[in-house]
């Protein structure tokens, strides 16, 4: 089953995509000598303006958020047609994902730096654009699921009917995608926290800029060993955070469970915060303040939608027919657009990389070996604690209990934030760079193991562990014959989320300056930062990034996809 | 003229290891006012059937006229009743009831009033505002009765619309929806039930169409005349059930 078997076709559709990644890759970096005009900015970081800070990431992530969600309504419920876009689309999704959001970074702050005219409007864009991109992919994939598993007789239901369109939207293909968008967009607003401090600080070259913000006023506040603005940052951090979740996402996860068919099992939402329970009546009141807010402007959008094809009583043929013109436009448009971005984007490619490559590239293959080595370790320590805690929960709901929210609460606490402390630290008390590396690839990688394996045990049917329990097997057999099998998919899909994190942790790993000193070990993380920041040399950035893109697909092409087909093959929960 | 026309239906399948056909040749007749029912084993087609003259699942070859003509995607003036409800579960009882009205494009007042109407007339007086979670199997299915019936169709469409009801549940549903299609009130007269029970084709139908499996198709056409209301205890009755359960048994 682990043979090798490759198929031409698949192979040379990899390859053609992997081409066009990388074209559209290097058209960004085509833009870097723009960002020379970027002046070195530094705000002055002082304890009265945290709020201020606050305010800015805060707005940053909300706008990169309503981004992510239209995009992933549209974006999903496009792959959902089927056909030639779900051909396209979901591949694409796969390809971006294996992105590292990260190493990416420089290269949209040149495109948007450029595009901006060197101003600082263009620095925000780049880190909107970056939060979105961590963001974006698991929502729009979480829409399409949601919409391609909406039972046919309920599709049917309203086909019948020959409802199509706006109502179509709002009466089937929303609300069956709202469980799905409320649960992706926790998961999203974790990981948009997690890059937003680390792309608040950008080094371009020899300038660097800071964009006022939490992770700026962390990140400053630990370099100067000001340990009460640190403390400050981080609990206004946390504050935000946990407001988040209670005026939010608490509200929302309950008020989307009826959404939910009957028959469906859990989600495996993340258990809403059991500690907060005096606060529920705040919950319906946000909810209806929310709706209030949104209601009115969306039926004045669906009214004038509504009034558009009754004016000139167009019949169902032609509005077929205006329908397909406009289709065809659009789409028409942006194939035009990409067609063109990806010849400008080949050009840039071939014209770096026919450049002489500097010797450091032959410390690529090393430097890649060291850096899967690393992660596997991290890989290794996260499941050595994450799976014993999934059984406990298993074994005892008070235990699960207590450890969701708190879970939730610490893996949304960006650790980011907290790099400069482990560094500083780890470094004083042993010396090495490498555990500290270590120890901050876990930081990117263990709460997605713990969350998925938590979801998973949640959905093990109560009637299972019953007879489980009823034929008298003991605990030892519980978990080998009922619970590991049952949330195999679940450890499955948390490590391939765990390992997309962990690349994205690894580049911030292997290259730390602090004080002016450069702390660093062997790794394609810390060639690719090297690059960046030190030499700034274009073909080494690109063949770094590139390589550790190919890396990340060819792990996941040979062996998470084939994990997962088997692990959903065997050990699907659907008797 | 009949009111539909199926002829020489057939449909396929595409598989993973080429085509499966499910309907061949399927042809028959159903005049206005008429109660049809099909039955054959499970995997015959007959739900494919029901959905092909809908329209919302299209057929690999033949033709189904409505008035004489072929309808071009999905006929309006047929309302579907499904197995398993298909209700929305986000949306109230009213909410489900008007959503084919709201398809018609009714304004609000007129949609309230023709749900509230159909809704009391399948005994769910006083549901209007429950979601489906929260209502029995049973109430489920006159929801997709008032469904179906708002929109004042001229062919009632029924997929085993009584199989997931417990069998008491399943009995008291079926005699209420005979005197609702008996009572002069009821704009459809016309219905095609889809159902693997033969007790129950022939209690309720004037013609029953015995299918056979692999690939479905008709093998009888049968005319039902036994008076109303039907008793399933008569002589009469158990000779028409044994023979369309030998029909079955032989081709299966």
């Amino acid at each position: 089953m682990f043979g090798i078997e490759i198929n031409p076709r698949r192979l040379v559709n990899s390859s053609l995509s992997f081409v066009a990644l990388a074209a559209i890759i290097a058209l960004f970096f085509a833009y870097r000598s723009h960002a020379q005009h970027l002046i070195a900015h530094n705000v002055p970081v002082s304890i009265e303006h945290l709020p201020y800070y606050a305010f800015c990431s805060f707005y940053r992530m909300l706008a990169a958020y309503i981004i992510a969600l239209l995009f992933s309504i549209i974006y999903g419920m496009a792959a959902a047609r089927g056909g030639l876009y779900e051909r396209i689309l979901i591949p694409a999704i796969d390809i971006a994902q294996s992105v590292p959001v990260v190493g990416f970074f420089p290269a949209a702050v040149y495109f948007f730096v450029a595009l901006a005219h060197g101003s600082r409007l263009g620095v925000e864009m780049a880190a909107v654009f970056l939060i979105f991109t961590s963001q974006a992919w698991n929502m729009a994939l979480g829409v399409y699921e949601a919409v391609k598993t909406i039972p046919d007789d309920s599709r049917g239901a309203l086909e019948s009917f020959g409802a199509r369109g706006w109502l179509k939207f709002k009466r089937l293909l929303m609300p069956a995608s709202v469980p799905k968008l409320v649960y992706n967009s926790i998961l999203s607003w974790v990981a948009g926290w997690y890059f937003l401090i680390a792309c608040e600080i950008i080094t371009v070259g020899p300038a660097s800029y800071r964009l006022p913000g939490l992770g700026s006023f962390l990140w400053e506040a630990a370099e100067n060993g000001r340990n009460f603005d640190l403390c400050a940052g981080l609990l206004t951090l946390l504050a935000i955070i946990v407001l988040m979740d209670m005026i939010v996402w608490q509200p929302l996860s309950a008020w989307a469970e009826k959404f939910r068919y009957e028959f469906a099992a859990s989600s495996g939402a993340l258990q809403s915060l059991g500690m907060f329970d005096a606060l529920a009546g705040v919950g319906p009141a946000v909810m209806r303040a929310i709706r209030a807010i949104l209601i009115p402007p969306m039926s004045l959008i669906a009214g004038a939608l509504n009034a558009i094809p009754r004016g000139p009583q167009l019949s169902p043929d032609q509005s077929r027919r205006v329908g397909a013109v406009v289709r065809t436009l659009v789409i028409g448009a942006i194939a035009i657009f990409t067609a063109w971005a990806l010849v400008r984007g080949l050009v840039a490619l071939i014209a770096t990389l026919s450049q002489p490559w500097p010797s450091d590239a032959k410390q690529i293959p090393a430097a890649i070996l060291a850096s899967t080595i690393r992660m596997t370790i991290a890989y290794a320590i996260s499941l050595a604690w994450t799976v014993p805690c999934a059984l406990a929960a298993s074994e005892s709901p008070r235990f699960n209990r207590i450890l969701s929210p708190i879970a939730e609460i610490v893996g949304s606490m960006p650790a980011t934030a907290l790099f400069p402390v482990i560094v500083i630290f780890v470094i004083q008390v042993t010396g090495g760079m490498n555990i500290a590396s270590v120890l901050l690839i876990l930081t990117g990688m263990q709460w997605y193991l713990l969350f998925n394996l938590l979801a998973g045990v949640n959905q093990v049917p109560e009637d299972l562990k019953e007879a489980a329990r009823a034929f008298g097997l003991s605990r030892y057999a519980r978990w080998r014959k009922l619970i590991l099998p049952a949330v195999m998919p679940s450890l499955i899909t948390g490590s391939i989320t765990a390992w997309g994190g962990g690349w994205n942790a690894l580049i911030l790993s292997e290259y730390f300056v602090y004080k002016n000193q450069t702390y660093q070990v062997i790794g394609i993380g810390s060639l690719l930062d090297a690059a960046t920041y030190k030499t700034g040399n274009g073909v080494m950035i690109l063949l770094s990034l590139l390589s550790m893109i190919l890396v990340v697909l060819l792990l996941n092409r040979l062996m998470w996809r084939r994990l997962y087909n088997l692990a959903t093959e065997r050990y699907r929960l659907d008797y | 003229m009949a009111l539909l026309e199926l002829k020489q239906v057939s449909k396929n399948f595409a598989h993973a290891n080429g085509t499966l056909q499910v309907l061949d040749s399927v042809s028959f007749d159903v005049d206005e006012g008429e109660f049809i029912a099909i039955v054959g084993p499970s995997g015959c087609g007959k739900s494919t059937l029901l959905r092909i003259i809908n329209g919302i699942v299209p057929m690999t070859s033949g033709q189904v006229l409505y008035r004489g003509r072929q309808v071009d995607g999905i006929n309006l003036e047929c309302a579907l009743v499904f197995q398993s409800f298909a209700l929305l579960p986000w949306l109230s009882v009213k909410a489900n009831v008007e959503l084919g009205l709201e398809a018609q494009g009714l304004p609000l007042a007129e949609r309230e009033k023709r749900a509230g109407f159909y809704i009391d007339k399948v005994g769910l007086d006083g549901f209007e505002e429950a979601y489906p979670r929260e209502l029995s199997g049973g109430m489920k299915q006159r929801v997709g009765f008032a469904r179906a019936l708002a929109v004042e169709p001229k062919v009632l469409l029924m997929d085993e619309p009584f199989s997931a009801l417990d069998a008491l549940t399943a009995i008291t549903l079926r005699e209420e929806m005979l005197d609702i299609w008996q009572s002069p009130d009821m704009p459809v007269k016309t219905i095609v039930l889809v159902t693997h029970i033969i007790e129950e084709a022939i209690e309720l139908a004037d013609r029953v169409i015995v299918m056979a499996s692999g690939p479905g198709r008709i093998v009888k056409d049968l005319k039902v005349e036994l008076p109303r209301p039907r008793d399933r205890r008569t002589e009469t009755f158990n000779a028409m059930a044994d023979k369309v359960f030998s029909l079955i048994e032989e081709r299966g």
